[in-house]
């Protein structure tokens, strides 16, 4: 709106001059912005940093970081992604880059092995045998944890898969936990006969679908299973054979929920009395407590029983890891934080928070069901299986997966299952140890 | 680059009579220099843009076509042609081109026959301006917010199902999302819903351009109403129908996300398409190699449908 065509002639040089040194100055903030380290990642003193991918474990980390930091001076400072698959993504290009997080949680067994393999981890060889000399660790989980005899993690925490069931339920139908596969049938049969469908099984997400494979193999055959995972077993044997029918038989009698129902809903329809009993490891417990259930009181939990009295006793264990990047922002802070980790007091409070067992064997569960678990695997002398997802090369299981997703949706048959995986383990295998070699 | 810009020749000139052309003056040194900076200036202006698109979009593309050559082992040897044999081998990327087809096919008829339906119903009419309104708002959602509210309806113990339940129509409920092909054609439906939005403004667009003279001359000649709509109405569509179909051509070929957030192109991955299979490949099955084939493959399907249907259209309409 100027009065004349000679004045806005001479404004509008001007006017792009500044236009232009405006675009050229936000560009410069720009840059410089996309070239400083990520806040969320810088260093900050008195804390360290951790990549975490269950946002609902952010509570207890700042409270275990309380903990650490009376030992330490460095308390957690948890940076949540909740979506799995883009969490893996994201760590694995993090690492090679100079804004990866002090501590990394990351699944145990050939997952850690192949990030490992690709480099960028701190070895933590000697804090793991500083812990396992004062007994705050069990050897056991040094396969977990190691690659070519070099520790590269730390066990964050250690899971059980088990059989969620609501005890209002079972009590109102006159059912008691079940002690043998005979005694677990006839549960399911009362709760079918009772409109509520006794197992929860989800392909939703991917993962869920080993679940009720890697149960019904070890159940049947824990030695089996443990040949099957190291790649000495084929898929087309007959004690997977066996499990897959049993499995095929529940989905066929309506046992089952449909594949497509979300593991989240899992404790809401416990307590709803919808679905009998959730497969799912112990760090459901917490999740429990988030549905308004008591433990003990409103839910229990009791191990799959064994196809067949004399199979040996066995539980598959889910042990997640902190590995800390070499090139962490507080390299020094991360390394104490790891090393004073597994202390009983901050796994006290750990524990009690996710309501599930520590990594610490000399730390008790807090939450009734979980330590009675726990007294249960002790007594009987299970051995501790590695969960499916950590026990064969990530391939494998991610392929695998995705056909036992397409088995539970009724795409493909048992056998014809069976023999897609055993091709792709033969392949995988095969490539593992090439590369490996 | 932008000598070849400004050398060649305006179109028109190809097609009629080119007007009288002015002998280039011989210019003196001092216009020489002068236009020498203004093509320095010119190139200046353009470097970001090309520099832009050269960093994020060429040198990338470059790269993922070098990568797919080599194998997925760790120490990534060349393998030729390995990865993209797997089109041919892996059942789960046979299914994922039939899967992009059926995509390709619903998402170009359904937007664009239920589009142009739409737009001539509420062209005109009191009510017309909700309707419209109606249809065009999912168009404003985004691709994954939609796809969890039909996530909502279409898992087994969802909305849809629940009604057909209440009203007696046990026998149809199903598991929308588990069987193939149907996971499929719900997608697709689910898709056109959101995608029908933008189609119903362009043809509205296209349909208030066409002058009311011809209709009414329609008229006066006895035209009915399907004769006017189909030999008067329709031909003057065409210029947006060509953008319509040519979206929807490359929406369904790079459809992604509702996909991605209802199914993550499982079970089984029953219902991936090339694009999920790209993701997959690549950051699931850890296997960047085969992603980067089927990325490859991907890209120039996308562009080779693209300029064989403009091509085409733009040529009828030149000619």
């Amino acid at each position: 709106m100027s009065a004349s065509g000679r004045t806005s002639s001479a404004a509008v040089p001007l006017a792009r001059r500044r236009f232009l040194a405006g675009v050229a100055a936000g560009a410069a903030v720009l840059t410089a912005g996309g070239c400083a380290r990520g806040a969320s990642t810088s260093a900050q003193p008195g804390t360290t940093s951790i990549s975490n991918d269950n946002a609902t474990w952010d509570d207890g980390y700042r409270s275990a970081g309380r903990e650490l930091k009376k030992i330490t001076g460095y308390e957690l400072r948890p940076l949540s992604n909740p979506s799995v698959t883009s969490y893996q993504q994201v760590v694995q290009m993090t690492l090679q880059t100079s804004k990866s997080t002090d501590l990394v949680k990351w699944a145990s067994g050939y997952q850690l092995k192949r990030l490992a393999r690709a480099g960028g981890l701190t070895d933590l060889t000697r804090v793991f045998k500083g812990y396992a000399a004062k007994g705050w660790v069990r050897g056991s989980s040094w396969d977990a944890v190691s690659y070519r005899d070099k520790a590269y993690g730390i066990p964050l925490y250690e899971s059980y898969y088990v059989l969620f069931y609501s005890k209002p339920v079972f009590r109102r139908l006159g059912l008691s936990v079940p002690d043998s596969w005979d005694a677990l049938l006839h549960c399911a049969e009362v709760l079918k006969r009772n409109g509520i469908t006794p197992f929860l099984a989800s392909q939703v997400g991917g993962w869920p679908a080993i679940e009720w494979f890697q149960e019904l193999v070890s159940k049947s055959d824990p030695g089996f299973y443990q040949r099957l995972v190291d790649g000495e077993a084929s898929y087309t044997d007959a004690p997977a054979r066996r499990a897959m029918d049993i499995w095929h038989d529940f989905m066929r009698k309506g046992w089952m929920t449909s594949p497509d129902f979300d593991q989240a809903r899992g404790p809401g329809a416990l307590k709803e009395g919808t679905v009998g009993m959730f497969l799912h490891g112990t760090w459901q417990a917490s999740g429990m407590s988030a549905a308004g259930m008591k433990p003990g009181t409103d839910y229990g939990a009791f191990i799959l029983p064994t196809v067949r009295p004399a199979t040996a006793k066995s539980v598959i264990a889910e042990s997640g890891v902190f590995v800390v990047p070499g090139r962490a922002s507080s390299h020094e802070a991360a390394m104490a934080n790891v090393g004073a980790w597994l202390d009983p007091s901050v796994q006290r409070v750990w524990s009690d928070f996710l309501e599930d067992s520590s990594a610490n064997p000399k730390v008790q569960a807090g939450n009734p069901v979980v330590a009675g678990l726990q007294r249960d695997v002790a007594r009987n002398r299970r051995q501790a299986l590695v969960r499916y997802w950590e026990a064969s090369p990530p391939s494998l299981v991610q392929g695998n997966s995705n056909d036992l997703g397409g088995f539970m949706a009724g795409q493909t048959s048992p056998a014809a299952t069976l023999k897609r995986m055993q091709e792709r383990a033969q392949d995988e295998w095969a490539a593992w140890k090439r590369d490996e070699a | 680059m932008s000598t070849s810009t400004t050398d060649r020749r305006p179109p028109t000139a190809a097609g009629g009579p080119a007007g009288p052309r002015r002998p280039a003056p011989r210019l003196p040194l001092g216009h020489a220099w002068q236009t020498t900076r203004e093509r320095l200036a010119a190139g200046g202006f353009m470097a970001p843009a090309v520099l832009l698109v050269t960093l994020f979009l060429l040198a990338p593309f470059v790269w993922t076509v070098y990568r797919s050559f080599f194998s997925d082992t760790r120490t990534a040897p060349f393998s030729w042609f390995d990865n993209y044999a797997l089109f041919a081998s892996d059942p789960a990327l046979a299914r994922s081109i039939q899967n992009t087809l059926m995509w390709v096919v619903g998402t170009v008829a359904l937007p664009f026959v239920l589009g142009l339906a739409i737009a001539v119903m509420t062209n005109a009419g009191r009510l017309s301006r909700l309707a419209r309104l109606c249809v065009v708002l999912p168009y404003a959602l985004s691709g994954s917010a939609v796809a969890v509210v039909w996530n909502f309806m279409l898992t087994t113990d969802g909305a849809v199902n629940q009604v057909l339940t209440t009203v007696g129509l046990d026998s149809v409920a199903q598991g929308w999302l588990l069987t193939w092909p149907g996971n499929t054609v719900v997608m697709i439906l689910a898709n056109a819903w959101q995608a029908t939005g933008v189609a119903v403004i362009l043809f509205l667009v296209g349909l208030q351009s066409i002058p009311p003279e011809t209709l009414e001359a329609g008229s006066l000649d006895g035209a009915n109403g399907w004769q006017q709509f189909r030999h008067i109405v329709l031909p003057q569509l065409r210029p947006v129908s060509i953008i319509v179909i040519g979206m929807s051509l490359v929406n369904g070929l790079k459809s992604f996300d509702l996909i991605w957030v209802l199914t993550q192109g499982g079970p089984g991955r029953a219902t991936e398409t090339l694009a999920v299979s790209m993701y997959n490949e690549t950051f699931l099955e850890l296997r960047p190699g085969a992603g980067a084939a089927i990325a490859v493959v991907l890209t120039v399907i996308v562009l080779a449908a693209s300029w064989v249907y403009l091509r085409r259209q733009l040529d009828v309409k030149g000619g």
